[in-house]
């Protein structure tokens, strides 16, 4: 399996560094119109690190090739068909994907607490193992809630409360 | 002379200083202990509580906070692979698998007599060379420190594990995600979003390559083996063990000392450098990163041992070497003392009992250490299915108040697929870790040095420091193009062997 793997890690380095070198330093990396001194420009480093990185990455190819090669001569199964072959390994990665999007961009909505018990709680449904189904629930609302506690009053961290819930977890503790 | 000693030691030896002393370290340890909660936080917020107490008292509770806190972070890093400082970050490498092993509470307890011994010949040398480190200290320019940083940088080839290619792009990968943000001079680089030009933190992007994949791991794989909770073996450390570290802790200290000394380095290059040397030099050298005690040791005493050495600068110079040193320079001018040469002719006395008061610290850091991760190692004990998930939350309210910032929470998460996916395609995360980390010294180093002198390329050879960190990375690039060589070679020959 691992030269399946170099192969697959050499071409997306490739074509990682390829994207950074070729479209993303000329747009996102400003380059001043006057230097003082003698200063390298701002491009120079990245440019360089992403040069390492592109022959590296083709390295990597060249080096997994006849690996490669040699490895379906022997009928081992790729990378590729093996992660095609398992659809629920799939599945439950995007799945993972949509939960943490989801808390990003629900937590400014929902308020951090909330948002947290939700995300805890979907973590533990997730993991598949309900063995303990009374500490997955009684955890998802008090650990998130006592982190809370313990991070407002001891860094005052000021945690967003939600646009769309009108009331707030201070509220309720200081009741 | 002796005469001063023996007075400051009475005006030390009080009930109020000792309180403030075990209060700082006990406080400190936790508070390393939780991922996202770093010293420097710990010392900024104590530092209105001194406003009420006597000079000295105040800069050791200071002090006793940031050294726990270095300690401190090496327990999550062990037991739930989540540095809770970035120095703690090397500790990860070794500590996790030892406790996937059912060895937590083993590394545990080298991790704290490591920190303990480099603690304290971190303070002896604080007492003695103060003067003659901070010379040294003053020599060391952008030049010097690039020269320095690019032999740190070699350590990439000896934690690449399997593949150096892999390796490689991994520091690559590590080195370009440094660079998102504002440069030295004012560009944006990378800036694709308005959050972006403050740069990535280190600690969300440390915490999320580290400890995220596995709970994304558990969660598409769902293996079998990760619903129970670790095994907890025999924890003792014997002293077979503790005589086969001994030479990475007195490395690691003495190397904590130097590098702690020169302002703008800190613990976690001293823990890389240290981890790096250890390897290099031990006979258990290709074990290290599979749950190895030296490598422990090694990062441990460095971590710890420039703790006492940040003060040098600061003490003798004036000059802040970090951020919780200048909260620190703060304490002192509050209290009416200005670090620096003339505070060795004005507050002597101060002076002195300081010292003699660090050198107690350690002895509170041995005794605050053994209860606090004996406490600690029953996170061991809970199963996996209900720990990962719950460690997740823990990072996301830690990160969250570094800067009250959700793009920090939002860089966690991107880390942790970005670490999951390392992880699938075997490219090791320990380089990207040390790239990361050092890339930003390297570079801005490097071009300060070029803008000083005027682009002459013979500014990094102007000194012996240069020339000896120059001489000491050559060295290792050939011996490690060697190693790579014969490796290549004996694979050919083992593959031409079989297929005769």
């Amino acid at each position: 399996m691992n030269q399946n793997r170099d192969f697959y890690a050499g071409l997306v380095a490739t074509v990682f560094f390829a994207v950074i070198l070729f479209v993303l330093i000329p747009i996102y990396v400003k380059v001043p119109s006057f230097i003082p001194g003698f200063a390298p420009p701002p491009d120079m480093w990245p440019r360089v690190v992403a040069v390492i990185g592109l022959v590296m990455g083709v390295l990597a190819l060249v080096l997994a090739f006849p690996k490669m090669r040699e490895a379906s001569r022997n009928q081992v199964e790729g990378l590729g068909s093996r992660v095609l072959g398992n659809k629920t390994h799939i599945q439950r990665f995007v799945g993972v994907l949509i939960v943490f999007a989801a808390f990003v961009y629900g937590m400014p909505l929902i308020g951090f607490v909330p948002a947290t018990v939700l995300l805890l709680g979907v973590l533990f449904i997730m993991t598949g193992n309900f063995e303990r189904k009374f500490w997955m629930i009684g955890l998802s609302i008090i650990f998130p809630v006592l982190l809370y506690l313990l991070f407002t009053k001891v860094t005052h961290t000021p945690f967003p409360e939600g646009k769309l819930l009108s009331f707030s977890l201070s509220d309720l503790v200081t009741l | 002379m002796w005469n001063e000693l023996l007075y400051a030691f009475e005006a030390v030896a009080t009930l109020p200083n000792f309180l403030a002393m075990f209060a700082g370290i006990w406080a400190g340890v936790i508070i390393g202990a939780i991922p996202g909660m770093t010293g420097t936080m710990a010392v900024t917020l104590a530092l209105p509580f001194t406003f009420y107490l006597p000079p000295v008292t105040s800069i050791l509770l200071l002090v006793a906070l940031y050294k726990g806190s270095t300690y401190g972070g090496s327990i999550s890093a062990i037991l739930i692979k989540t540095p809770g400082t970035a120095s703690a970050a090397c500790t990860v490498l070794d500590g996790y698998p030892l406790a996937r092993a059912g060895k937590g509470g083993k590394a545990l307890n080298i991790a704290l007599v490591s920190s303990c011994i480099g603690d304290f010949i971190s303070n002896i040398s604080l007492f003695f060379l103060a003067i003659p480190l901070a010379t040294f200290a003053l020599r060391v320019g952008p030049p010097e420190f690039f020269m320095l940083m690019a032999f740190s940088l070699t350590i990439v080839a000896s934690i690449s594990g399997r593949s150096l290619v892999l390796g490689i792009i991994s520091a690559c990968l590590g080195l370009l995600l440094a660079t998102v943000g504002e440069d030295i001079y004012g560009s944006y680089r990378f800036a694709l979003s308005e959050d972006m030009k403050s740069g990535l933190g280190m600690v969300p992007v440390l915490i999320g390559l580290f400890a995220l994949p596995e709970l994304i791991k558990m969660v598409v794989f769902r293996p079998e083996e990760n619903n129970d909770a670790m095994k907890l073996g025999d924890n003792r450390l014997t002293l077979a063990e503790f005589r086969g570290s001994i030479k990475s802790i007195f490395r690691g200290s003495i190397i904590g000392v130097i590098l702690g000394a020169i302002p703008g380095i800190g613990p976690s290059t001293a823990a890389f450098f240290s981890y790096s040397e250890a390897r290099r030099t031990s006979k258990n050298g290709d074990k290290f990163g599979e749950g190895e005690l030296e490598g422990i040791a090694a990062s441990e005493s460095a971590n710890n041992g420039s703790c006492g050495a940040t003060m040098i600068p600061l003490l003798a110079l004036g000059v802040p070497g970090d951020v919780i040193t200048g909260v620190m320079l703060g304490a002192f001018m509050i209290h009416g003392l200005t670090p620096g040469p003339l505070l060795f002719q004005n507050n002597l006395g101060d002076v002195y009992a300081l010292f003699i008061g660090i050198l107690f610290s350690s002895v509170f850091l041995f005794i605050a250490g053994k209860a606090t991760a004996g406490a600690f190692t029953k996170i061991s004990r809970i199963p996996q299915t209900l720990l990962l998930p719950c460690i997740l939350i823990l990072c996301v309210y830690g990160i969250y108040s570094i800067g009250a910032s959700p793009f920090d929470v939002t860089v966690l998460l991107v880390m942790g697929v970005v670490g999951f996916a390392m992880m699938l395609l075997n490219i090791p995360a320990a380089p990207f870790l040390i790239a990361f980390i050092l890339g930003p010294m390297f570079e801005d180093n490097m071009r300060r040095s070029l803008a000083i002198s005027r682009g002459d390329l013979g500014v990094f050879f102007q000194s012996w420091i240069s020339w000896g960190f120059f001489a000491l990375t050559v060295l290792f690039v050939i011996l490690t193009i060697r190693r790579e060589w014969k490796k290549w070679r004996n694979n050919r020959n083992a593959d031409s062997a079989s297929a005769n």
